[in-house]
């Protein structure tokens, strides 16, 4: 492994070289290269990082060319797994933690004879210009939400400021502000203290 | 954090920590591993002996965390990430994508020379001998595996697991017995 090749995993390389329609706010640390690998928006901006923002290396900005990714100041990225096909805006000093993925589409067609065109259109060879229109619901998350580790969370749904989703939970619908939320489909949980031990099996 | 052995294997360009000990016979899949390490502990991780360090383990400690692991342990790809102290018992399979951490909004324990996040949970995540920890489960802080027990795959659990019980799902339930 030559310098280039390390630096490309450590953060030590030159995001300058990125798409001229990604934005990187001042003091953000980007780990590693790689997470902009599958980055095809052709909107300006398609992403946008804040201030200070933390994109660790198993974090992956998946855009489609109609996509764009917001992410606010003071903001960390573990593992956040962006699939993104509209928009998914993330606000200030938000925690998104170890495997996460965030999905603004189901990027298939819910009926089976469409879906068998679309599995055509999306082989190797295929002809990506038959693929369906699909819809697209944007993802909003507030600021100070802290997404747990291993968290799902899927089109259309808003998490209301300082929200908490718990680790694991698949996110189906809406969280309210300060609200929190637990399992698959995840369900509202009256007092998520996720480290005190509280939370028992009944 | 000084500098150890270097792996002949290795294809990261780093030596391990100088607080990492690996035993006989063990494996220990690269450097890379402590890519966010920061323990000042003695003993940041200990491996015992016959024990597999695979490809995807991470080892993401705070200046307070500490690991030990036993004899004839195998880790598949799991993430450890914590300020305080997790023991990991002899003869443990530890199945991919597991995340073993002292807080659920885990990340890596503060940058070189950054604050450490607040928050974790102060008690230590002990997994009992011969316990099997399925793929993608979490286990925060409040998480003791009895000796023999099992995790289920993608099972959440952070609270003590009887030996020889079998847990699943999210929130864990008690869900069998091994014996």
């Amino acid at each position: 492994m030559n310098a280039d090749e390390l630096n490309d995993i450590v953060g030590g390389w030159d995001p300058a070289g990125l798409p001229t329609n990604i934005r990187v706010g001042a003091g953000c640390f980007l780990e590693r290269k790689e997470s902009f690998k599958r980055f095809r928006s052709r909107r300006n901006p398609g992403l946008a990082l804040g201030d200070r923002v933390k994109v660790y290396t198993w974090t992956e900005f998946n855009v489609e060319p109609t996509g764009l990714v917001e992410v606010g100041d003071d903001s960390t990225l573990v593992g956040a797994v962006f699939m993104c096909a509209e928009r998914i805006r993330i606000g200030k000093r938000v925690i998104v933690s170890y495997n996460v993925t965030i999905a603004d589409c189901d990027f298939h067609p819910r009926d089976p004879d469409v879906r068998k065109a679309d599995a055509m259109a999306n082989a190797p060879q295929g002809d990506r210009s038959r693929r369906p229109v699909l819809e697209a619901r944007p993802v909003v998350i507030e600021d100070d939400v802290w997404v747990g580790i291993g968290a799902i969370l899927l089109k259309g749904v808003h998490i209301g400021r300082g929200a908490r989703i718990g680790p694991g939970a698949v996110v189906t619908r809406s969280v309210l502000a300060e609200g929190a939320v637990l399992g698959n489909p995840a369900r509202a949980v009256e007092f998520l203290e996720l480290r005190s031990g509280k939370r028992r099996r009944s | 954090m000084s500098e150890g052995m270097s792996l002949e294997h290795d294809w990261f360009p780093r030596p391990l920590p100088a607080n990492v000990t690996i035993g006989e016979r063990s494996w220990w899949y690269s450097s890379f591993a402590c890519l966010h390490y920061r323990s000042r502990k003695p003993h940041g991780v200990r491996v015992g002996r016959d024990s597999g360090i695979y490809h995807g383990t991470f080892f993401e400690l705070g200046p307070d965390g500490e690991v030990e692991i036993g004899d004839y342990c195998t880790l598949v790809g799991a993430i450890i990430c914590t300020n305080s102290r997790v023991v990991i018992r002899d003869y443990t399979f530890i199945a991919h994508e597991v995340i073993i951490a002292d807080r659920f909004a885990a990340q890596p324990l503060a940058e070189p020379g950054g604050p450490v996040p607040v928050g974790g949970g102060p008690s230590e995540i002990v997994i009992g001998e011969n316990a099997w920890i399925g793929a993608r489960a979490i286990l925060l802080s409040g998480a003791t595996i009895g000796e023999g027990a099992i995790v289920g795959a993608a099972a959440f659990v952070d609270f003590p697991v009887p030996p020889y019980a079998v847990v699943a799902g999210n929130p864990g339930r008690l869900v069998g017995r091994t014996r």
